[in-house]
Protein backbone atom coordinates (compact mmCIF):
# COMPACT_ATOMS: atom_id res chain seq x y z
CA UNK A 1 0.00 0.00 0.00
CA UNK A 2 1.82 3.87 -0.71
CA UNK A 3 1.91 6.15 1.67
CA UNK A 4 -0.81 8.22 -0.04
CA UNK A 5 -3.07 4.56 0.02
CA UNK A 6 -2.65 4.39 3.92
CA UNK A 7 -3.13 8.29 4.02
CA UNK A 8 -6.77 7.38 2.46
CA UNK A 9 -7.45 4.96 4.34
CA UNK A 10 -6.65 6.67 7.91
CA UNK A 11 -8.58 9.81 6.70
CA UNK A 12 -11.77 7.90 5.91
CA UNK A 13 -11.22 5.78 8.86
CA UNK A 14 -11.34 9.07 11.34
CA UNK A 15 -13.67 10.96 8.76
CA UNK A 16 -11.28 13.46 8.08
CA UNK A 17 -12.75 16.29 6.55
CA UNK A 18 -11.79 16.53 2.56
CA UNK A 19 -9.99 20.19 2.74
CA UNK A 20 -7.56 18.74 5.77
CA UNK A 21 -7.26 15.60 3.37
CA UNK A 22 -6.73 18.00 0.63
CA UNK A 23 -3.65 20.03 2.57
CA UNK A 24 -2.28 16.76 4.12
CA UNK A 25 -2.00 15.30 0.63
CA UNK A 26 -0.86 18.19 -0.76
CA UNK A 27 2.47 18.45 1.48
CA UNK A 28 5.90 17.15 0.82
CA UNK A 29 6.67 13.27 1.20
CA UNK A 30 8.47 13.36 4.37
CA UNK A 31 5.94 15.17 5.50
CA UNK A 32 2.92 13.43 4.66
CA UNK A 33 4.61 10.21 6.25
CA UNK A 34 5.95 12.18 9.34
CA UNK A 35 2.12 12.94 9.83
CA UNK A 36 0.96 9.51 9.11
CA UNK A 37 3.36 8.20 11.45
CA UNK A 38 2.22 10.55 14.32
CA UNK A 39 -1.34 9.66 13.71
CA UNK A 40 -0.91 6.15 14.03
CA UNK A 41 1.70 6.11 17.05
CA UNK A 42 -0.59 8.32 19.07
CA UNK A 43 -4.10 7.30 17.81
CA UNK A 44 -4.99 10.60 17.23
CA UNK A 45 -8.51 11.18 16.98
CA UNK A 46 -10.53 13.59 14.78
CA UNK A 47 -10.11 16.47 16.04
CA UNK A 48 -6.39 16.53 17.09
CA UNK A 49 -5.52 15.70 13.31
CA UNK A 50 -7.43 18.57 12.31
CA UNK A 51 -5.62 20.57 14.76
CA UNK A 52 -2.30 18.94 13.91
CA UNK A 53 -2.20 19.29 10.28
CA UNK A 54 -3.76 22.93 10.93
CA UNK A 55 -0.92 23.86 13.05
CA UNK A 56 2.06 22.54 11.43
CA UNK A 57 1.06 23.92 8.12
CA UNK A 58 0.72 27.09 9.89
CA UNK A 59 3.98 26.83 11.65
CA UNK A 60 6.05 25.44 8.67
CA UNK A 61 4.59 28.90 6.58
CA UNK A 62 5.65 31.21 9.57
CA UNK A 63 9.13 29.31 10.40
CA UNK A 64 10.00 28.68 6.51
CA UNK A 65 10.26 25.29 7.12
CA UNK A 66 8.56 21.10 6.85
CA UNK A 67 5.95 19.20 8.80
CA UNK A 68 8.33 17.12 8.99
CA UNK A 69 11.33 19.06 10.53
CA UNK A 70 8.93 20.52 12.94
CA UNK A 71 7.44 16.87 13.96
CA UNK A 72 11.44 15.67 14.31
CA UNK A 73 12.02 18.35 17.15
CA UNK A 74 13.15 16.79 20.20
CA UNK A 75 10.49 18.44 22.49
CA UNK A 76 7.86 16.41 20.10
CA UNK A 77 9.54 13.44 19.08
CA UNK A 78 9.84 13.39 23.39
CA UNK A 79 6.41 12.59 23.60
CA UNK A 80 5.84 11.03 20.90
CA UNK A 81 8.13 8.23 21.41
CA UNK A 82 7.55 8.24 25.45
CA UNK A 83 5.91 5.28 27.09
CA UNK A 84 2.88 5.83 28.25
CA UNK A 85 -0.87 5.30 27.14
CA UNK A 86 -1.75 6.72 23.73
CA UNK A 87 -4.65 9.27 24.89
CA UNK A 88 -2.18 10.49 27.47
CA UNK A 89 0.45 11.16 24.60
CA UNK A 90 -1.81 12.64 22.24
CA UNK A 91 -3.04 15.32 24.46
CA UNK A 92 0.66 16.35 25.46
CA UNK A 93 1.18 16.11 21.39
CA UNK A 94 -1.44 18.54 20.87
CA UNK A 95 -0.49 20.77 23.63
CA UNK A 96 2.68 20.92 22.70
CA UNK A 97 2.21 21.66 19.58
CA UNK A 98 -0.14 24.48 20.24
CA UNK A 99 2.77 26.03 22.48
CA UNK A 100 5.20 26.02 19.29
CA UNK A 101 2.21 27.39 17.29
CA UNK A 102 1.60 30.24 20.06
CA UNK A 103 4.44 30.58 21.59
CA UNK A 104 3.71 34.48 23.18
CA UNK A 105 0.58 33.58 23.99
CA UNK A 106 1.91 30.57 25.96
CA UNK A 107 4.24 32.55 27.66
CA UNK A 108 2.18 35.52 28.55
CA UNK A 109 -0.92 32.76 29.84
CA UNK A 110 1.82 30.66 32.35
CA UNK A 111 3.48 34.18 33.63
CA UNK A 112 -0.35 35.48 34.42
CA UNK A 113 -1.37 31.99 35.79
CA UNK A 114 1.78 32.24 37.78
CA UNK A 115 0.67 35.55 38.70
CA UNK A 116 -3.07 34.91 39.59
CA UNK A 117 -1.76 31.36 41.98
CA UNK A 118 0.87 33.87 43.57
CA UNK A 119 -2.68 35.46 45.03
CA UNK A 120 -2.80 32.51 46.84
CA UNK A 121 -6.86 33.28 47.10
CA UNK A 122 -8.92 30.90 49.62
CA UNK A 123 -11.37 28.39 48.36
CA UNK A 124 -13.89 30.18 47.01
CA UNK A 125 -12.39 32.67 45.11
CA UNK A 126 -11.08 32.40 41.81
CA UNK A 127 -9.60 34.67 39.15
CA UNK A 128 -10.60 33.63 36.05
CA UNK A 129 -8.21 34.71 32.70
CA UNK A 130 -10.35 35.08 29.32
CA UNK A 131 -9.94 32.15 27.42
CA UNK A 132 -6.93 32.45 25.10
CA UNK A 133 -6.55 35.90 26.69
CA UNK A 134 -8.66 37.06 23.95
CA UNK A 135 -10.29 39.92 25.60
CA UNK A 136 -8.82 42.20 28.52
CA UNK A 137 -11.24 41.56 31.08
CA UNK A 138 -11.03 39.52 34.35
CA UNK A 139 -13.45 37.69 35.66
CA UNK A 140 -13.84 36.79 39.60
CA UNK A 141 -15.84 34.50 40.98
CA UNK A 142 -17.27 33.86 44.30
CA UNK A 143 -18.89 30.89 45.75
CA UNK A 144 -20.05 31.26 49.38
CA UNK A 145 -22.73 30.61 51.81
CA UNK A 146 -23.11 32.51 54.43
CA UNK A 147 -22.13 36.42 54.86
CA UNK A 148 -19.43 35.88 57.24
CA UNK A 149 -17.98 33.97 54.49
CA UNK A 150 -18.44 36.58 51.62
CA UNK A 151 -17.12 39.56 54.04
CA UNK A 152 -13.79 36.73 54.53
CA UNK A 153 -13.42 36.89 50.33
CA UNK A 154 -14.36 40.69 49.97
CA UNK A 155 -11.40 41.06 52.40
CA UNK A 156 -8.98 39.19 51.01
CA UNK A 157 -9.80 40.66 47.28
CA UNK A 158 -9.71 44.02 48.89
CA UNK A 159 -5.84 43.03 50.20
CA UNK A 160 -5.33 41.82 47.02
CA UNK A 161 -5.78 44.74 45.13
CA UNK A 162 -2.37 45.79 43.96
CA UNK A 163 -1.52 42.11 42.95
CA UNK A 164 -4.64 42.48 40.48
CA UNK A 165 -3.98 45.43 39.39
CA UNK A 166 -0.82 44.28 37.95
CA UNK A 167 -2.65 41.41 36.47
CA UNK A 168 -5.28 43.76 35.04
CA UNK A 169 -2.24 46.14 33.94
CA UNK A 170 -0.14 42.65 32.11
CA UNK A 171 -3.59 41.52 30.49
CA UNK A 172 -3.79 45.12 28.98
CA UNK A 173 0.16 44.81 27.74
CA UNK A 174 1.58 46.30 29.63
CA UNK B 1 0.90 52.54 -11.18
CA UNK B 2 -0.37 50.65 -13.69
CA UNK B 3 -2.47 47.58 -12.91
CA UNK B 4 -3.04 44.85 -15.73
CA UNK B 5 -7.02 44.81 -16.85
CA UNK B 6 -8.15 41.63 -18.79
CA UNK B 7 -10.86 43.35 -20.27
CA UNK B 8 -13.25 46.44 -19.54
CA UNK B 9 -16.94 45.21 -19.49
CA UNK B 10 -19.55 48.81 -20.07
CA UNK B 11 -22.89 48.22 -19.19
CA UNK B 12 -25.16 49.57 -21.98
CA UNK B 13 -26.94 52.35 -19.59
CA UNK B 14 -23.23 53.58 -19.36
CA UNK B 15 -22.65 53.34 -22.52
CA UNK B 16 -21.34 57.26 -23.61
CA UNK B 17 -20.63 58.16 -19.91
CA UNK B 18 -18.42 60.63 -19.39
CA UNK B 19 -16.66 58.27 -17.23
CA UNK B 20 -16.61 55.16 -19.76
CA UNK B 21 -15.62 57.87 -22.51
CA UNK B 22 -12.45 58.83 -20.21
CA UNK B 23 -11.58 54.58 -19.09
CA UNK B 24 -11.95 53.64 -23.01
CA UNK B 25 -9.56 56.99 -24.29
CA UNK B 26 -7.83 55.95 -21.36
CA UNK B 27 -6.92 52.19 -22.18
CA UNK B 28 -7.21 52.62 -26.35
CA UNK B 29 -6.53 49.23 -27.77
CA UNK B 30 -4.55 48.07 -24.95
CA UNK B 31 -7.38 46.38 -23.22
CA UNK B 32 -10.57 44.69 -24.67
CA UNK B 33 -13.87 46.49 -24.22
CA UNK B 34 -17.13 44.55 -23.36
CA UNK B 35 -20.92 46.05 -23.85
CA UNK B 36 -23.01 44.05 -21.18
CA UNK B 37 -26.52 43.82 -20.89
CA UNK B 38 -26.75 42.89 -17.90
CA UNK B 39 -24.05 44.38 -15.03
CA UNK B 40 -25.35 42.17 -12.02
CA UNK B 41 -24.14 39.12 -13.81
CA UNK B 42 -20.80 40.44 -14.96
CA UNK B 43 -19.58 41.39 -11.58
CA UNK B 44 -20.74 37.44 -10.16
CA UNK B 45 -17.60 35.48 -9.84
CA UNK B 46 -16.83 33.24 -12.51
CA UNK B 47 -16.34 29.43 -11.47
CA UNK B 48 -14.56 28.49 -14.32
CA UNK B 49 -11.33 31.15 -12.95
CA UNK B 50 -8.82 29.21 -10.98
CA UNK B 51 -8.78 32.26 -8.36
CA UNK B 52 -12.19 33.63 -9.24
CA UNK B 53 -11.61 36.56 -6.86
CA UNK B 54 -8.45 37.52 -7.98
CA UNK B 55 -9.62 37.05 -11.75
CA UNK B 56 -12.33 39.51 -10.81
CA UNK B 57 -10.02 42.01 -10.23
CA UNK B 58 -8.65 42.23 -13.24
CA UNK B 59 -12.27 43.07 -15.03
CA UNK B 60 -13.31 46.62 -14.87
CA UNK B 61 -16.81 46.90 -14.83
CA UNK B 62 -18.62 50.43 -15.77
CA UNK B 63 -22.28 50.37 -14.44
CA UNK B 64 -24.67 52.11 -12.85
CA UNK B 65 -25.13 52.02 -9.49
CA UNK B 66 -28.55 51.23 -7.78
CA UNK B 67 -28.03 51.94 -3.95
CA UNK B 68 -26.85 55.12 -2.25
CA UNK B 69 -23.60 56.16 -2.37
CA UNK B 70 -23.24 57.13 1.06
CA UNK B 71 -23.27 55.20 3.86
CA UNK B 72 -21.69 55.18 7.60
CA UNK B 73 -18.76 53.22 7.74
CA UNK B 74 -19.45 49.08 7.42
CA UNK B 75 -16.87 48.40 10.30
CA UNK B 76 -19.04 50.57 12.65
CA UNK B 77 -20.91 49.18 15.33
CA UNK B 78 -22.22 49.74 18.95
CA UNK B 79 -19.88 47.18 19.85
CA UNK B 80 -16.86 49.70 18.98
CA UNK B 81 -15.58 53.49 19.92
CA UNK B 82 -16.03 54.26 16.32
CA UNK B 83 -14.62 57.48 14.26
CA UNK B 84 -18.14 58.54 12.46
CA UNK B 85 -16.72 58.05 9.52
CA UNK B 86 -18.49 57.85 6.39
CA UNK B 87 -18.32 56.20 3.13
CA UNK B 88 -18.88 56.92 -0.28
CA UNK B 89 -18.77 53.85 -2.58
CA UNK B 90 -17.74 55.08 -6.13
CA UNK B 91 -16.11 51.69 -6.74
CA UNK B 92 -15.93 48.10 -5.33
CA UNK B 93 -13.32 46.03 -5.26
CA UNK B 94 -9.79 46.89 -6.04
CA UNK B 95 -6.82 45.97 -8.32
CA UNK B 96 -4.10 45.43 -5.76
CA UNK B 97 -4.21 41.94 -3.69
CA UNK B 98 -3.69 42.23 -0.28
CA UNK B 99 -3.35 39.00 1.63
CA UNK B 100 -5.48 40.11 4.34
CA UNK B 101 -8.34 42.44 2.85
CA UNK B 102 -11.32 42.22 4.24
CA UNK B 103 -13.27 42.38 0.49
CA UNK B 104 -12.33 39.06 -0.07
CA UNK B 105 -15.25 38.17 1.93
CA UNK B 106 -17.45 41.32 2.10
CA UNK B 107 -17.50 41.37 -2.08
CA UNK B 108 -16.99 37.71 -2.74
CA UNK B 109 -20.45 37.45 -4.33
CA UNK B 110 -20.08 40.52 -6.97
CA UNK B 111 -16.07 40.42 -7.09
CA UNK B 112 -15.94 42.35 -10.64
CA UNK B 113 -13.88 45.56 -10.28
CA UNK B 114 -16.66 48.01 -10.23
CA UNK B 115 -16.80 52.24 -11.01
CA UNK B 116 -19.84 53.45 -10.92
CA UNK B 117 -20.77 55.98 -13.92
CA UNK B 118 -23.67 57.88 -12.28
CA UNK B 119 -21.08 58.98 -9.95
CA UNK B 120 -22.22 62.27 -9.79
CA UNK B 121 -25.43 61.22 -7.87
CA UNK B 122 -23.70 60.77 -4.99
CA UNK B 123 -23.00 65.26 -5.09
CA UNK B 124 -26.67 65.38 -4.09
CA UNK B 125 -26.88 62.98 -1.55
CA UNK B 126 -24.09 64.85 -0.03
CA UNK B 127 -25.69 68.60 -0.92
CA UNK B 128 -28.71 66.42 1.00
CA UNK B 129 -27.06 65.16 3.94
CA UNK B 130 -25.65 68.70 4.71
CA UNK B 131 -29.08 70.28 4.44
CA UNK B 132 -30.44 67.86 7.03
CA UNK B 133 -27.49 68.80 9.55
CA UNK B 134 -27.05 72.26 9.09
CA UNK B 135 -24.82 72.36 12.13
CA UNK B 136 -22.58 69.77 11.50
CA UNK B 137 -19.32 68.64 9.64
CA UNK B 138 -18.79 65.69 7.96
CA UNK B 139 -15.73 63.51 7.30
CA UNK B 140 -16.79 61.30 4.22
CA UNK B 141 -14.60 59.09 2.51
CA UNK B 142 -14.52 57.02 -0.60
CA UNK B 143 -10.99 54.46 0.18
CA UNK B 144 -13.34 51.77 2.31
CA UNK B 145 -14.64 49.06 -0.30
CA UNK B 146 -11.97 50.41 -3.28
CA UNK B 147 -8.72 52.29 -3.15
CA UNK B 148 -9.17 55.83 -3.76
CA UNK B 149 -6.70 56.47 -6.17
CA UNK B 150 -5.44 52.95 -7.55
CA UNK B 151 -7.06 53.43 -11.22
CA UNK B 152 -7.67 57.65 -10.81
CA UNK B 153 -4.95 57.89 -14.01
CA UNK B 154 -7.57 56.79 -16.53
CA UNK B 155 -10.87 57.63 -14.78
CA UNK B 156 -9.82 61.20 -13.26
CA UNK B 157 -12.84 60.86 -10.56
CA UNK B 158 -10.61 62.53 -7.97
CA UNK B 159 -11.07 66.12 -10.33
CA UNK B 160 -14.85 66.02 -9.93
CA UNK B 161 -14.72 65.11 -6.24
CA UNK B 162 -12.09 67.94 -5.13
CA UNK B 163 -13.92 70.55 -6.83
CA UNK B 164 -17.07 69.70 -5.41
CA UNK B 165 -15.37 69.57 -1.94
CA UNK B 166 -13.73 72.36 -2.00
CA UNK B 167 -16.98 74.51 -2.35
CA UNK B 168 -18.47 72.71 0.91
CA UNK B 169 -16.82 74.38 3.84
CA UNK B 170 -18.43 71.36 6.32
CA UNK B 171 -17.32 68.44 3.94
CA UNK B 172 -13.80 67.13 4.55
CA UNK B 173 -13.11 64.42 1.77
CA UNK B 174 -10.86 61.78 2.23
CA UNK B 175 -8.81 59.63 -0.19
CA UNK B 176 -7.65 56.48 1.20
CA UNK B 177 -4.50 54.80 -1.01
CA UNK B 178 -1.92 52.57 -0.79
CA UNK B 179 -0.41 54.10 -4.06
CA UNK B 180 1.41 56.96 -5.07
CA UNK B 181 -1.09 57.58 -7.30
CA UNK B 182 -1.00 61.39 -6.84
CA UNK B 183 -0.84 62.85 -10.63
CA UNK B 184 -4.35 64.80 -10.51
CA UNK B 185 -4.13 66.09 -7.41
CA UNK B 186 -1.33 68.35 -7.90
CA UNK B 187 -2.72 69.88 -10.48
CA UNK B 188 -5.81 71.13 -8.52
CA UNK B 189 -5.77 73.31 -5.29
CA UNK B 190 -8.50 71.49 -3.08
CA UNK B 191 -8.71 74.87 -0.34
CA UNK B 192 -7.54 72.79 2.71
CA UNK B 193 -11.35 70.74 2.08
CA UNK B 194 -9.55 67.50 0.87
CA UNK B 195 -7.69 65.07 3.41
CA UNK B 196 -5.31 62.02 1.13
CA UNK B 197 -4.44 59.10 3.79
CA UNK B 198 -2.02 56.39 3.16
CA UNK B 199 -2.09 53.15 4.94
CA UNK B 200 1.72 51.75 6.44
CA UNK B 201 2.73 48.57 7.37
CA UNK B 202 6.23 47.85 7.49
CA UNK B 203 8.59 46.76 4.97
CA UNK B 204 8.00 43.18 6.08
CA UNK B 205 4.09 43.46 5.63
CA UNK B 206 4.52 44.89 2.23
CA UNK B 207 6.56 42.67 0.94
CA UNK B 208 4.48 39.57 2.16
CA UNK B 209 1.04 40.45 2.16
CA UNK B 210 0.16 44.28 0.10
CA UNK B 211 0.43 42.79 -3.78
CA UNK B 212 0.38 45.72 -6.26
CA UNK B 213 0.80 48.67 -4.09
CA UNK B 214 3.56 50.80 -3.72
CA UNK B 215 5.75 50.50 -1.18
CA UNK B 216 5.66 52.64 2.22
CA UNK B 217 8.81 54.60 1.35
CA UNK B 218 6.89 56.11 -1.90
CA UNK B 219 3.57 56.20 -0.07
CA UNK B 220 5.32 58.47 2.29
CA UNK B 221 7.13 60.28 -0.41
CA UNK B 222 3.74 60.70 -2.30
CA UNK B 223 2.16 62.61 1.12
CA UNK B 224 5.09 64.78 1.27
CA UNK B 225 4.13 65.98 -2.54
CA UNK B 226 0.46 66.61 -1.60
CA UNK B 227 1.37 68.06 1.50
CA UNK B 228 3.23 70.78 -0.37
CA UNK B 229 0.14 71.09 -2.65
CA UNK B 230 -2.06 72.32 -0.29
CA UNK B 231 -3.74 68.43 0.90
CA UNK B 232 -4.39 67.37 4.49
CA UNK B 233 -2.48 63.51 5.39
CA UNK B 234 -3.46 61.37 7.69
CA UNK B 235 -2.18 57.42 8.37
CA UNK B 236 -3.48 54.57 8.78
CA UNK B 237 -1.72 51.91 10.58
CA UNK B 238 -4.38 49.38 10.51
CA UNK B 239 -3.85 46.69 10.01
CA UNK B 240 -1.25 46.01 12.63
CA UNK B 241 0.34 42.71 12.11
CA UNK B 242 2.02 41.23 15.36
CA UNK B 243 4.46 39.36 14.16
CA UNK B 244 7.67 38.43 15.97
CA UNK B 245 9.81 41.55 15.08
CA UNK B 246 6.45 44.17 14.30
CA UNK B 247 7.06 46.46 17.34
CA UNK B 248 10.91 47.49 16.17
CA UNK B 249 9.28 47.75 12.27
CA UNK B 250 6.70 49.70 13.00
CA UNK B 251 8.61 52.08 15.14
CA UNK B 252 11.12 51.90 12.28
CA UNK B 253 8.48 53.04 9.83
CA UNK B 254 7.29 55.59 12.35
CA UNK B 255 10.56 57.04 12.11
CA UNK B 256 10.78 57.12 8.56
CA UNK B 257 7.39 58.85 8.29
CA UNK B 258 8.69 61.95 10.63
CA UNK B 259 11.33 62.17 9.26
CA UNK B 260 9.58 63.00 6.10
CA UNK B 261 6.08 64.86 7.89
CA UNK B 262 6.66 67.03 10.60
CA UNK B 263 4.38 65.58 13.26
CA UNK B 264 2.11 69.09 13.60
CA UNK B 265 1.03 68.33 10.03
CA UNK B 266 -0.51 65.30 10.61
CA UNK B 267 -3.89 65.15 10.32
CA UNK B 268 -4.33 62.08 12.42
CA UNK B 269 -3.53 58.42 12.80
CA UNK B 270 -5.61 55.47 13.09
CA UNK B 271 -4.51 51.93 14.31
CA UNK B 272 -6.43 48.99 14.54
CA UNK B 273 -4.94 45.30 14.68
CA UNK B 274 -5.05 42.55 12.25
CA UNK B 275 -9.04 41.07 12.37
CA UNK B 276 -10.78 38.11 10.13
CA UNK B 277 -13.25 36.78 10.75
CA UNK B 278 -13.08 32.70 10.33
CA UNK B 279 -14.22 32.30 6.55
CA UNK B 280 -12.45 35.81 6.11
CA UNK B 281 -9.18 33.92 7.42
CA UNK B 282 -9.99 30.57 5.39
CA UNK B 283 -10.47 32.74 2.04
CA UNK B 284 -6.98 34.40 2.92
CA UNK B 285 -5.41 31.40 3.55
CA UNK B 286 -6.32 29.84 0.46
CA UNK B 287 -5.59 32.19 -1.75
CA UNK B 288 -2.37 33.64 -0.02
CA UNK B 289 -1.18 29.81 1.69
CA UNK B 290 2.11 30.92 2.25
CA UNK B 291 1.72 34.41 3.50
CA UNK B 292 3.41 34.36 7.32
CA UNK B 293 1.35 37.10 8.34
CA UNK B 294 -1.46 35.69 8.09
CA UNK B 295 0.14 33.06 10.91
CA UNK B 296 0.33 35.26 13.39
CA UNK B 297 -0.76 34.29 17.39
CA UNK B 298 -4.52 35.01 16.53
CA UNK B 299 -7.71 33.94 19.27
CA UNK B 300 -11.25 33.87 18.47
CA UNK B 301 -12.00 37.32 20.44
CA UNK B 302 -15.16 38.24 21.74
CA UNK B 303 -16.51 40.03 18.76
CA UNK B 304 -16.44 36.85 16.73
CA UNK B 305 -13.07 38.06 14.62
CA UNK B 306 -9.50 36.90 14.87
CA UNK B 307 -7.06 38.94 16.66
CA UNK B 308 -3.52 38.85 17.92
CA UNK B 309 -4.56 38.16 21.47
CA UNK B 310 -5.07 41.18 23.34
CA UNK B 311 -2.25 41.75 25.80
CA UNK B 312 0.69 41.79 22.40
CA UNK B 313 -2.26 43.64 20.27
CA UNK B 314 -2.09 46.36 23.00
CA UNK B 315 1.56 46.38 23.71
CA UNK B 316 1.79 47.12 20.10
CA UNK B 317 -0.91 50.16 20.05
CA UNK B 318 0.64 51.57 22.87
CA UNK B 319 4.06 51.44 21.40
CA UNK B 320 3.28 53.20 18.51
CA UNK B 321 0.78 55.52 20.52
CA UNK B 322 4.47 56.69 22.68
CA UNK B 323 6.37 56.51 19.36
CA UNK B 324 3.77 59.36 18.41
CA UNK B 325 3.70 61.11 21.57
CA UNK B 326 7.58 61.15 22.14
CA UNK B 327 7.77 63.21 18.60
CA UNK B 328 6.85 66.07 20.65
CA UNK B 329 3.42 66.88 18.87
CA UNK B 330 0.26 65.38 19.40
CA UNK B 331 -1.32 63.81 17.03
CA UNK B 332 -4.94 63.42 16.63
CA UNK B 333 -5.17 58.93 17.30
CA UNK B 334 -8.04 56.91 17.41
CA UNK B 335 -8.36 53.03 17.33
CA UNK B 336 -10.39 51.20 14.50
CA UNK B 337 -12.55 48.59 15.41
CA UNK B 338 -11.75 48.26 18.92
CA UNK B 339 -14.10 48.52 22.27
CA UNK B 340 -13.64 51.55 24.25
CA UNK B 341 -12.12 49.93 27.44
CA UNK B 342 -9.03 49.52 24.42
CA UNK B 343 -8.80 53.03 24.09
CA UNK B 344 -9.02 53.61 27.84
CA UNK B 345 -5.95 51.54 28.23
CA UNK B 346 -4.31 52.61 25.13
CA UNK B 347 -4.74 56.41 25.04
CA UNK B 348 -5.46 56.95 28.74
CA UNK B 349 -9.25 58.78 28.52
CA UNK B 350 -12.52 57.26 26.87
CA UNK B 351 -13.28 58.14 23.26
CA UNK B 352 -15.79 60.35 22.36
CA UNK B 353 -18.84 59.40 20.73
CA UNK B 354 -18.50 58.98 16.86
CA UNK B 355 -20.58 61.70 15.78
CA UNK B 356 -17.96 63.95 17.76
CA UNK B 357 -14.89 62.35 16.79
CA UNK B 358 -15.76 62.49 13.49
CA UNK B 359 -16.40 65.93 13.91
CA UNK B 360 -13.17 66.43 15.75
CA UNK B 361 -10.89 64.61 13.09
CA UNK B 362 -12.73 66.72 10.50
CA UNK B 363 -12.07 69.71 12.00
CA UNK B 364 -8.54 69.03 13.72
CA UNK B 365 -7.37 68.56 9.71
CA UNK B 366 -8.65 71.83 9.20
CA UNK B 367 -6.78 73.22 11.83
CA UNK B 368 -3.78 71.39 10.91
CA UNK B 369 -3.86 72.56 7.47
CA UNK B 370 -3.36 76.19 8.49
Amino acid sequence: MSTNEEILELAKDRRLPETHLKRWLALDDASRDAILETARTLKLRTGQLVVTIEELDEISVREQTTPAEILARDSLRRIIENAGSAPGRARAFVDKLNAVRFPMLRQTSDDLAAAVAALKLPRGVSVVLPKALSSDELAVALKFRTMAELERMLAVLDASRPALGRILDKLGGK
Amino acid sequence: MKFDLDEIMIDLESRGSALAERVAAACGDATPIRYVEDARAAALPRASDRDPFGAAKRRMLIMRRRSPFLMACPAGSSKFACCGYLVLTLASNCPMDCSYCFLQEYVADNPAFQLFSNYSDAFDELDRMLYASPARSFRVGTGELADSLAFDSITAISRDLIEFFAARPRLTLEFKSKTAEIDNLLTIDPRGRVMVSWTLSPDAVFRSSEHRTAAPSERIAAARRVLDAGYRVAFHFDPIIAYEAAERDYSTLIDELLDTIPPARISFVSMGGLRMTPSLRAAARRRHPSDPMLCGEDVLAPDGRLRAFTPLRLRLYRALADKFKAAGAEVPAYLCMEPASVHQRVFGTAPARPSVLGEQLARGAEANSQ
